[in-house]
């Protein structure tokens, strides 16, 4: 049997024990069969299920805000029109509006348009004659209700950082606004502002001065002893590498006001209307960016001066309207006049609150609705319970804002909620553990993992191989000699040897 | 009559493009001093860029060496992309935002991504959103469908597209437009599949991006082939500039450069130009790809309307600023209170992130003990088979083998 299967029978090899040799063969088995659940747990990514169902189902609600308008008898005839181009023009307004009972009771509560002499806006109240054409009339109640984004305004952040930056161009020119009165500008100007907006954005202000800043390019000399600054010009006028005019104390978006001086020598510095004339303002507005304003000081100048709040005001106004306009508060319309003579009414906060909401709830479904995609599009991306809760956690704000806006809430929890749906939202998608595994095309795996893995497992697959054939042989031979009766044992002449030889390896085993 | 003028100011903001900023990655992702020449091909596209307007904070310059210090730098401080050193590169306003060790795979995913941690600063990171022009060059040594980093590790053309994909998806960009000066780079943008992504590379598969020239005091090739011809053509461009893509695809000499560039418009939607030069795309001197030079998307783009693709479109800075009207009446405030308290922040992260944490913590712990306890159990089997277990065995397979 020994030549039959071409090598040498283990159990023959007489210094060998049989036990201690299947124990080492099998310890190594023992060994890989233990790794292996290890080797699955390291290498598997963490792949939490994410309530994708939930997340399509809840990306194809429309969200409809309800707004409530009481409109004087007076207007009947504008209603239907109104009506028609609200649900035209702002699809996520779910607009009521009652007709004839007494609006002025009803002004406290919600918005009113009563007759009046003229176009006049007080609180939440317009006044408006009801001889105004329709057409005119809808255009103004719009404007109110739901004017158009402004394309320069930032994208929605809960909160903002406003950086205020007074930049002498060249404080060893002649003179230098050693510093300015910036907090009482603040309080007069920003602050009614921010507390205004207070319910949609977080602000933190800073402020710094700084005394050389080189602009990037010479700005031309005019004819009459004026420097000009060309509309190509004021695209590149703000010197990102040399002027630092953010701290990077936090991630969150900057709104940059800058305050320019212009050295003595360029002075005054004039912004150019496009056909070459000099424009009549000194400020211009960076979509999504922030505002500058050139300060031109009268030309007999002191070497040090110290800003005050007074010199600071139109400035300020100006940043100011910069302001507003940076955070998407509408304008009112031109045809309007502000009875309480305040920047701000509260209607058109309530409306700013509103498109900031349907904005946030469309940008949530969107992040959610990309995440879980990215997720069962790319395989080899980990979703962890972090992202996971995330997920949850917006679901959960959006949720409560579907089913309890019409009920429960106040605009400003329903702005809190559809913040949050944002927040969480977004923090999920941008979570730094959802980095996908590089690509390692199948080819590579083989390549890698053959030659380092094929060397080892030939010889133990080998040796195992040929331990179990050699097992199965002698039990074959202990069923055999335990049938054939103690006489008969000579027939069977190898296998008997065999059990001969390696009960003699035992014995001497005993023996030692 | 203001009446009437309002739709008509409202309108004057509807902007002929979708973007409204610029920004640009440029990335050299080789070490060692003789690869100087990819360096310096990321400091030229820098400076064009620059030139053109994106400003610094707009610029993700990431350079996995630094030559300028190199000891071997007869120059020291300076890089140079031509013989002559006319111009250098590296200069006195210059802002590596990545550079040595941080360029690697794993930091430019993050950073197209946006899946960066908290404690990265803002110059690091590419603050995009969905109406952000984005340029991407790619410069190192690469191969069919993939590109070293550092000489130890390669992103495939596979990671690049799932990027973009993310990037698409998280809306962190209107239009890219990405370049590869790579040998094969072509086969660096056939994975793509996202949107709104204009692509352009040096070389056709099985083909290498050869260097322009050498410099003798310098010691090594200052620059590729493709870009400094690239480069060279953007000089032409100004801010003002009304050249487009066309136009630079159509300025590819195949024998200046040494190699056949290739497009990919297939996934861009609008037009790269008036349709008689980019006909002439790959046809001509040179070109040797049966049917002209690589294109895909040459079918579809005789169906493409709208806006022409403008090279300032991807190299501008500020696309639009706004000069304040003087009209603006100044705001009036009711009389604000010498001390204002802040409105207090709204309760969002606080509650919530607590008990997040919890969560998390006590789920982490599970697993902790989870292992802990896999651990012990295995070692403990270890050891015991290893001193005790050959004791009992023994005893058991003497009796086997006995009976």
């Amino acid at each position: 049997m020994d030549g039959q299967s071409g090598f040498r029978d283990p159990s023959t090899i007489h210094f060998q024990q049989d036990f201690i040799r299947r124990y080492i063969i099998g310890s190594y088995w023992l060994i890989i069969v233990l790794a292996l659940p290890l080797w699955w747990q390291t290498t598997s990514i963490e792949r939490l299920p994410l309530p994708t169902s939930e997340v399509y189902l809840q990306a194809t609600k429309k969200f409809q805000l309800p707004l409530e308008l009481c409109a004087d008898s007076a207007f009947s005839g504008h209603v239907p029109a109104m009506q028609d181009l609200i649900r035209q023009s702002a699809s996520y307004l779910d607009a009521k509006i009652i007709l004839g009972r007494d609006c002025s009771m009803y002004q406290f509560s919600g918005y009113a348009v009563l007759p009046g002499t003229q176009l006049a806006i007080q609180d939440k109240t317009l006044y408006c004659s009801p001889d105004l054409p329709v057409d005119n009339f809808t255009s103004v109640l719009l404007s109110l209700v739901a004017p158009p984004m402004d394309r320069r305004a930032a994208q929605y952040a809960p909160r903002y950082r406003l950086s205020f930056t007074l930049l002498n161009e060249d404080a060893s020119a002649g003179q230098v606004i050693i510093s300015w009165d910036i907090q009482k500008a603040i309080i007069q100007h920003i602050s009614p502002i921010t507390s205004a907006l207070g319910t949609l954005h977080n602000f933190t202000i800073e402020s710094q001065v700084q005394f050389h800043a080189p602009l990037a390019f010479e700005p031309q000399p005019l004819s009459d002893g004026t420097y000009g600054l060309t509309p190509e010009d004021l695209t590149v006028f703000i010197n990102s590498a040399e002027w630092t005019l953010s701290s990077s104390s936090s991630n969150d978006p900057v709104l940059h006001f800058v305050l320019f001086v212009p050295s003595t020598k360029r002075r005054p510095l004039v912004i150019l209307n496009s056909d070459g004339s000099s424009s009549n303002s000194s400020a211009f507005l960076i979509p999504q960016w922030g505002g500058v304003v050139i300060l031109n000081l009268p030309p007999p100048p002191p070497t040090m001066q110290f800003l005050e709040a007074s010199e600071l005001r139109s400035s300020f106004s100006t940043f100011s309207r910069q302001l507003l306009t940076l955070l998407g508060y509408p304008r009112l319309h031109p045809s309007i006049s502000s009875l309480r003579k305040t920047a701000l009414t509260p209607w058109q906060i309530d409306s700013l609150l509103r498109q900031r909401m349907h904005e946030n709830i469309v940008r949530s479904h969107d992040t959610l609705r990309s995440t879980v995609t990215l997720v069962s599009q790319i395989e080899g991306m980990p979703v962890d319970d972090k992202v996971h809760s995330q997920v949850q956690g917006s679901l959960k704000a959006l949720h409560e804002l579907f089913d309890f806006a019409r009920t429960h809430l106040t605009l400003e929890e329903m702005l809190t909620l559809s913040a949050r749906a944002l927040t969480l939202s977004s923090k999920a998608f941008f979570h730094p553990g959802m980095l996908a595994l590089l690509y390692f095309p199948a080819e590579h795996k083989y390549a890698v993992y053959t030659p380092l893995f094929a060397t080892a497992m030939i010889p133990m697959l080998a040796a195992a191989l040929r331990e179990l054939a050699a097992w199965r042989k002698e039990r074959k031979a202990r069923a055999a000699a335990a049938v054939i009766p103690e006489g008969d044992k000579n027939v069977n002449e190898p296998n008997s040897s065999d059990t001969a030889v390696s009960a003699d390896t035992d014995a001497m085993d005993a023996g030692r | 009559m203001l009446l009437w003028l309002y739709p008509l100011f409202l309108a004057s903001y509807a902007y002929g493009s979708q973007h409204t900023n610029n920004w640009a990655v440029l990335v050299s992702s080789s070490r060692y001093w003789f690869n100087y020449r990819h360096m310096s091909n990321a400091l030229g596209m820098y400076r064009t860029v620059k030139r053109l307007g994106i400003p610094d904070s707009n610029i993700i310059l990431m350079l996995a060496d630094d030559v300028a210090c190199n000891a071997r730098n007869k120059f020291p401080g300076s890089v140079y992309a031509n013989p002559g050193r006319h111009l250098d590169l590296y200069g006195e306003n210059i802002e590596v935002d990545y550079r040595g060790y941080e360029v690697t795979v794993e930091n430019f995913l993050r950073l197209l991504t946006g899946r960066l941690d908290d404690s990265v600063p803002r110059s690091k990171r590419l603050l995009t959103d969905s109406k952000s022009n984005i340029f991407i060059y790619l410069t190192g040594h690469g191969g069919n469908e993939f590109l070293k980093f550092q000489d130890n590790e390669e992103i495939s053309a596979h990671d690049i597209a799932d990027a973009f994909h993310q990037m698409y998806e998280g809306g962190r960009y209107n239009e890219i437009f990405f370049m590869a000066d790579t040998c094969q780079a072509n086969s660096m943008f056939s994975k793509f599949y996202s949107p709104n992504v204009l692509a352009t590379g040096s070389s056709v598969v099985g083909e290498n991006s050869y260097s322009h020239e050498n410099d003798f005091d310098v010691g090594v090739a200052v620059i590729d082939s493709y870009t400094h011809y690239v480069l060279e053509y953007m000089e032409h461009v100004n801010k003002t500039s009304r050249l487009t893509m066309a136009d630079l695809f159509t300025s590819y000499d195949v024998p200046k450069i040494g190699s056949h560039p290739g497009v990919r418009s297939d996934l861009f939607p609008r037009p790269l130009g008036p349709q008689h030069p980019m006909d002439q795309y790959g046809r001509g001197q040179g070109w040797t790809v049966e049917g002209g030079g690589e294109w895909r998307g040459r079918d579809g783009e005789a169906y493409k309307r709208g806006r022409e693709a403008l090279i300032t479109d991807f190299f501008g800075g500020v696309v639009s600023v706004d000069v304040e009207d003087e009209f603006g009446e100044e705001l009036l405030f009711p009389p604000a209170p010498e001390e204002k308290t802040k409105p207090s922040p709204k309760p969002l992260p606080s509650a919530r992130s607590a008990s997040d944490s919890s969560a998390s913590s006590q789920l982490s712990s599970s697993v902790d003990v989870f292992t802990q306890a896999y651990l012990t159990l295995f070692f403990g089997l270890l050891i015991s088979i290893v001193f005790k277990g050959g004791y009992s065995w023994r005893s058991r397979s003497k009796g086997l083998v006995e009976g």
